[in-house]
């Protein structure tokens, strides 16, 4: 037998390789200061292992790569941690890198003979930035989306080859979509993701070679096993810090892990876009500049950062070389926390921005919800979002209804017209709405009738005579209250509210008498199923799905004002039969909920 | 070692024939490996050869009675026709449009795209005391209601790109929906 493993490792050399590492000399002692190219190429495996995993689920399309992290991250048991680990590696990877280099200028340990392995720690942090920056968009969430728009855009700034090389990033459509997908996928996986590994492998020879020629006739110490145990204790150290921010959203909920939002829309708005930490520097910088000098910032200045550390080597040959690269490093250390501190404290106490970032969450609670509950058409995600009514609802409101009515929700729901001028919206059809027409007071104030046409039209006018013959009668006033709040009930049951279900089977009989009052005090004006009353809006059916999808597409149509119809504008030409009924179901509280756990 | 005719020849010839092996060496591998990378790099250069200038089409927005009179601008969402490589979606919201009355010119509706002319995030409407702006959330550009740029050094090469406006049987607004390149202080058309 054991001239089997003999034979085979005159092969294979695994001991010559073994006895190599055994026999290997660090300079001076082993130390916490030499635990870096093992880190960065840990740090690489860590990424190609999770990363290979991933594969096995992600779809890069338009219609597919947010669909298929969701997956990922709701469906496959352990995805979202998959997810976190190769996103969060990554990241720590290059901060890493960055303290390494911090390191490395302040110990000039860039110094020959390792200029290098100086050089390829700094390509190694350039493409682990490059596949972070690319990785960003593959989520397809508004965010990734946007901020690879506003980041591809940039390149327009290049002189001559900026357009072509936009076109060449982002496949020459007018949006990013599926080509943008399939090349920035292969960018990462093949060429940053594969240049990364390359790197650090390269980095860790060049160390090595280094080491050799730095211990030759000097003693040193040797690699195992005291360098050994530093360099994997530090291994273990990274995984752990990967973790411990892994899990810090917790193992459950909808944002454990990594944050995955609301899936891309190229047609869409989205007023919260950000550039990761480690460009929110760049970005502050870039707001001091006037746009003609925008090249400056996103191109110039990094680019002479970068030469600066290229050709650190040869400063430091300089008399005051290596106090030059200290000063200098410590300075944009200084200049680029400065700025990201000052961007995120901006941000921390922008209103607007905290805002559009909390919609954003509950957009993204949202589409899991509804993808949970119907699952996933194949034309995505954003289908079902453009129609669920409680998504368009608002939205729709205030872009056409918002500039005469009010909606006046609680909780920050609240879409307010800047001058209300028409009834307001929120709640209606509910009794409590209803009945709001049957007192003077409500009738002709500002959430009514007040700033419309009908102020001093024959409906005010019926109230004021019903309020008029009660008189200061109590009795007479308590039996027209009680016999109103049944009309309310009566007329509110005619629209069949989902959140009023329960009341409307509950008070039959209220409702019962309300209709025969009804028919007693409307119908000269109103037509009421059989009774043909004409001259005001039909109350068949009142805030039924079909009458306001109706009063929304016409309202002069003469089932509802006619020719005395106020301001209203037909909308069957403005919107399209969907989006009038998606606002009508939103006005209903007609949508998905799923079931309280 | 044994002397034949025609064996070794001459160190000048051999020195010339073992270079000749080398230099054919290399092109060949050389030469081997550029068709298959040229083939990929064309491919890769697809993009770079498409028609350019769309001129957008024309589309129906909605009608003048929608928008207020005092010239406060509204957004409006754009359905169109859309390609995205292989994909072909029909009547999808493809992007939004500001329209406004022009003040003292009725009948007259101005239309600016609401995507910005700096790095394209979406530019709001936001309602102030001297009578609104628009205003882009990323980089805080801010327009007039004319499109023209209000900051002193705004982040935006260029005001906001107005598009081609037509109105029809006295309401129906029509807007040739466009986008354009980002960043550049020119408003070039995008394909």
């Amino acid at each position: 037998m054991s001239g089997f493993w003999t034979e085979l490792d005159r092969r294979l050399g695994l001991s010559e390789c073994i006895g190599a590492c055994r026999a290997h000399r660090v300079p001076g002692k082993a130390s916490w200061l030499r635990v870096w190219a093992c880190v960065m190429v840990f740090a690489v495996i860590v990424q190609a292992v999770t990363g290979f995993f991933l594969w096995m689920y992600y779809s890069p399309g338009a219609q597919s790569a947010w669909e298929s992290v969701y997956y990922m991250q709701n469906q496959v048991a352990g995805g979202w941690l998959l997810r976190a680990v190769h996103h969060y590696s990554a990241h720590v990877l290059l901060a890493a890198v960055m303290l390494y280099v911090l390191q490395t200028v302040l110990t000039a340990a860039y110094r020959a003979p390792r200029e290098l392995a100086f050089w390829a720690a700094l390509g190694v942090g350039c493409f682990a930035l490059g596949a972070i920056i690319t990785g960003d968009l593959l989520y397809w969430d508004q965010n990734g989306y946007t901020s690879t728009k506003v980041r591809t855009s940039f390149l327009n700034l290049l002189p001559g080859v900026g357009q072509s090389l936009l076109a060449l990033a982002t496949g020459g459509g007018p949006d990013l979509g599926n080509l943008t997908l399939t090349r920035f996928f292969a960018l990462h996986v093949g060429l940053l993701g594969g240049g990364t590994i390359a790197l650090a492998l390269a980095h860790a020879y060049l160390t090595r070679r280094a080491d050799q020629m730095e211990t030759e006739g000097t003693a040193g110490e040797p690699w195992w096993p005291n360098q050994a145990w530093i360099s994997s204790t530090a291994c273990l150290v990274f995984i752990v810090v990967v973790f411990a921010l892994s899990l810090r959203h917790g193992v459950s909920g909808p944002h454990r892990g990594v944050f995955h939002g609301s899936p891309a829309d190229p047609a869409g708005s989205f007023d919260a876009a950000r550039p990761e930490w480690m460009l929110v520097g760049v970005y502050e910088l870039s707001h001091m500049f006037p746009p003609s000098l925008s090249i400056v910032p996103i191109f110039i200045v990094p680019g002479a950062v970068l030469a600066f550390f290229l050709l650190m080597p040869w400063i430091a040959s300089w008399p005051i070389g290596r106090m030059v690269n200290i000063a200098g490093t410590l300075g944009l250390l200084a200049i680029v926390v400065g700025l990201t501190c000052f961007s995120y404290y901006k941000d921390a106490v922008n209103e607007p921005h905290q805002k559009a970032w909390a919609a954003e969450r509950e957009l993204a609670v949202r589409v899991r919800q509804l993808a949970e509950a119907k699952g996933i058409p194949p034309s995505g995600a954003l289908t079902l979002l453009r129609d669920d009514p409680k998504v368009q609802g608002p939205r729709l409101f205030a872009q056409h209804c918002a500039s005469c009515h009010n909606y006046s929700a609680p909780e920050g729901k609240a879409i307010l017209a800047e001058k209300s001028s028409a009834p307001e919206m929120h709640g209606f059809a509910t009794r409590k709405w209803v009945s709001g027409f049957f007192h003077v007071k409500t009738i002709t104030g500002p959430d009514y009738f007040g700033n419309t046409a009908f102020r001093n039209g024959e409906m005010v006018g019926a109230v004021k005579d019903w309020w008029k013959e009660a008189g200061d009668d109590q009795e007479a006033v308590a039996e027209l209250t009680k016999e109103l709040e049944a009309v309310a009930a009566a007329l509110s049951a005619e629209a069949q509210l989902p959140a009023q279900r329960e009341v409307d089977q509950r008070d039959k009989e209220l409702i019962a008498s309300g209709l025969k009052s009804i028919d007693a005090m409307c119908v000269d004006c109103h037509r009421f199923h059989k009774a043909k009353g004409g001259g005001a809006p039909d109350l068949t059916g009142y805030g039924s799905r079909e009458w306001l999808h109706g009063i929304i597409a016409n309202p002069a149509d003469p089932r509802f004002y006619g020719k005395s119809n106020d301001r209203m504008p037909a909308y069957r030409d403005i919107l399209t039969a969907r989006e009038i009924d998606l606002l009508t179901e939103w006005l209903r509280g007609e949508w998905f909920e799923p079931a309280a756990e | 070692m044994s002397e034949t005719p025609g064996g070794p020849a001459a160190p000048c010839c051999q020195q010339r024939r073992g270079f000749l092996e080398k230099a054919a060496a290399i092109g060949a591998g050389a030469l081997a490996l550029v068709a298959p990378l040229g083939v990929g790099v064309n491919a890769f250069l697809h993009p770079l050869r498409k028609a350019g200038g769309g001129d957008g089409d024309l589309l129906k927005i909605t009608s003048l009675e929608s928008l207020p009179e005092d010239g406060t601008p509204r957004k409006f969402n754009v359905t169109a026709d859309r390609v995205d490589a292989w994909n072909r979606f029909t009547n999808e919201p493809v992007g939004a449009v500001f329209l406004r009355r022009i003040p003292g010119q009725p009948g007259k509706v101005a239309a600016f795209q609401v995507t910005c002319p700096h790095a394209g995030c979406a530019i709001n409407y936001e309602p102030t005391d001297q009578g609104g702006r628009f205003f882009c959330p990323c980089h805080t550009a801010a327009f007039d209601l004319e499109g023209r740029r209000t900051d002193a050094v705004s982040p935006s090469p260029r005001d906001m790109d107005d598009l081609e406006v037509e109105v029809r049987n006295e309401h129906e607004i029509w807007v040739r929906f466009q986008h354009f390149v980002l960043n550049k202080s020119e408003k070039i058309a995008k394909a």
